[in-house]
Parts: structure tokens; C-alpha cells; sequence
């Protein structure tokens, strides 16, 4: 039982640290910006593991939510002054 | 000489403000560890004293109300802020949506997507959650309205001066609670003793709810703002 937590916490963070390094890697920005959104979910399952319920919502909410869909809009915006 | 006195003036600002800035974390008191201190008062006498089973939300909106209302203040400069750079001209620009199925298939989901957001906001002292989350949800709500129907779908239903007042409302609501608190117990955000019911129940928790629900329609309000200030002048008029 406890050793199982323990797995899939290394799992998570391990996961957390590569979303992470994706993130930065990709020269593409909508390929960051889904990696970022992944790295959010991937916190709040750690936060819900440790237990934080409010923080998790919180999480979900703000950073795979909120954030992913104003980073898409800026990221729409620079194209299009791109293009004319 | 001039620019000497310039360039004393300004690092003697700077050397002031590291003191004055050391001599204020010098003011926080000690870590003294998970048992004792303030945390071990929270959680032994939390219920007691606000009546709410959610300790967070009892030290958010009760011993921390003045930080949260810090924290709307913030919010309603970020909010200014962005409108005052961006949008310069308000007029919707618009696409025209995705397909019908999709269309469709939002229109039955969103009933449900408020239904949980109000969820959240009003049951902030029993449940995790509460205004600032259930708010940035019914944002939400308005984010996946521009990307479903087209951004001027939104800002015709609910015009940018709609959700100012919405934003002002919640602002008031927030702030009217707090001189209640003046009037009635003797200190600005004091929980009102005489609203707490039976611990459990949904209106329980003094004015844990009211200043929850306002939080939340401010919240809501003003990352909408931010959304459609920031979207305006994105798509091209196709129809």
C-alpha cells in the first residue's frame, strides 16, 4: 500500500521534470504550450496525492485551464501580426 | 555635479530600502514547527471560532480576510491594466465558430458547467474550493463561448460593461461585508457571529459564503475581462 503511493510519486515527478524540460526544448510554441498545460495536470495530481485538495483545484483550474487559453490567444495574436 | 547628486540620491534610496526591507523580515516571527505556534490554534479552534469545515477557506476569508481582499485589489489592476493597453478599440471582431455538433453538444454542457462552478463558490467552508476557483470556472464558461461560437457571440450576450458591473458588484459586496464587520462586531472583516448556523449545513459559516460569492462573480468577471480584451482584434470579420 505505501509502497505503491511511493511508485507513482516517483512516477509523477519523473513526468513533472520531463514536461518540464519538453517544454522548454520545442522551438514550437503550441507544442510548449500543451506541454505546460500537461505539466499542470501532472501537479495537481501530486498535489491531490499530497492530500491538498484546495491547491488542486486551483491548479486544474488556473494552469491547465485558464492559462493554456490566454497563452493560445497571445500566441494567435504574434502570428497574425506575422503574416500582414 | 549634478549627476553626481543624481546617482548618490538614487543608490541612498536603494541602501534605505534594503534596510527598510531587512528590518521588516526581521519582524516575521519564527518558524516554530507543524505542532505548535499559530498553525497548531488554526486547526484546534478553527471550527470554533469561524464555523467552517474548510480550514483554508476559514483562514482565507476569516483570520486572512485583509490579505484576500490584497489579492482582488491586485486582480482589479491587472484587470485595468490589460483593458487600458489592448483593447483600444471595442468593437467585436468575429469568427464564425466551429460546426454545428459542436455547437449543439456545448449548449447542453454549459448548464452544467455553471451548475459546478456555482457548486464550488457556494459550498467554499464545507468543501476544497471556493470563490477564486469556482470564479475562474465561470470564466471559463465565457473562454470556451468565444472559441465555440465565434468571439462576438459572448460580447453581444454580455457586453464588456456587464461584467464591469458584475466585477464592481463583487468588489462591493466584499468591501460592504467588511464595514457590516465594523458596525456590528467592532473589527473591519470580522466574521458576523450571529449569521453562524449548525456546523455542516449550507448557510453556516457567518459571512463565509456571502464574501465567497463575491470573490467568485469578481473573479469570473474580471478574467473574462482580461480574455476578451486580449482576443479582440484576433479574428477577421467573416460575416
Amino acid at each position: 500500500m505505501m509502497t505503491a503511493t511511493v511508485v507513482l510519486e516517483n512516477l509523477l515527478l519523473i513526468f513533472l521534470v520531463l514536461c518540464a524540460v519538453m517544454s522548454v526544448r520545442f522551438e514550437e510554441e503550441l507544442i510548449s504550450i500543451i506541454f505546460l498545460s500537461t505539466f499542470s495536470i501532472v501537479l495537481t495530481a501530486l498535489y491531490l496525492l499530497h492530500r491538498a485538495a484546495d491547491v488542486a483545484l486551483a491548479e486544474a483550474v488556473i494552469g491547465a485551464g485558464l492559462s493554456t487559453a490566454i497563452f493560445m490567444s497571445a500566441i494567435s495574436q504574434i502570428r497574425h501580426g506575422d503574416s500582414d | 555635479m549634478h549627476k553626481y547628486l543624481k546617482k548618490t540620491l538614487v543608490i541612498s534610496v536603494f541602501i534605505l530600502t534594503a534596510i527598510a526591507l531587512y528590518e521588516n523580515f526581521l519582524l516575521v516571527p519564527e518558524y516554530t514547527g507543524l505542532r505548535t505556534g499559530v498553525s497548531d490554534y488554526i486547526i484546534s479552534s478553527g471550527l470554533s471560532d469561524t464555523g467552517s469545515l474548510n480550514l483554508i477557506t476559514a483562514v482565507l476569508y476569516d483570520y486572512r480576510a485583509f490579505d484576500s481582499l490584497g489579492e482582488s485589489t491586485v486582480i482589479f489592476g491587472a484587470v485595468s491594466g490589460i483593458v487600458l493597453i489592448l483593447s483600444r478599440k471595442m468593437l467585436p471582431v468575429s469568427s464564425r465558430g466551429l460546426s454545428f455538433i459542436v455547437k449543439r453538444t456545448f449548449g447542453l454542457v454549459t448548464p452544467f458547467i455553471a451548475l459546478f462552478s456555482l457548486y464550488v463558490i457556494t459550498h467554499g467552508h464545507l468543501s476544497p474550493g471556493g470563490g477564486f476557483q469556482g470564479g475562474v470556472i465561470l470564466a471559463v464558461i465565457s473562454i470556451i463561448f468565444s472559441i465555440v461560437y465565434g468571439s462576438a457571440f459572448d460580447y453581444r450576450r454580455y457586453s464588456p460593461q456587464v461584467k464591469t458591473a458584475m466585477e464592481t458588484m463583487g468588489a462591493f459586496t466584499f468591501l460592504g461585508l467588511g464595514v457590516v464587520g465594523i458596525l456590528m462586531e467592532g473589527f473591519f472583516l470580522k466574521n458576523l457571529g450571529f449569521l453562524t448556523a449548525r456546523t455542516g449545513t449550507l448557510i453556516s459559516a457567518g459571512s463565509i459564503p456571502y464574501v465567497n460569492f463575491g470573490v467568485g462573480i469578481k473573479v469570473g468577471a474580471g478574467l473574462a475581462i482580461i480574455f476578451y480584451s486580449m482576443i479582440q482584434k484576433t479574428f477577421k470579420e467573416d460575416f
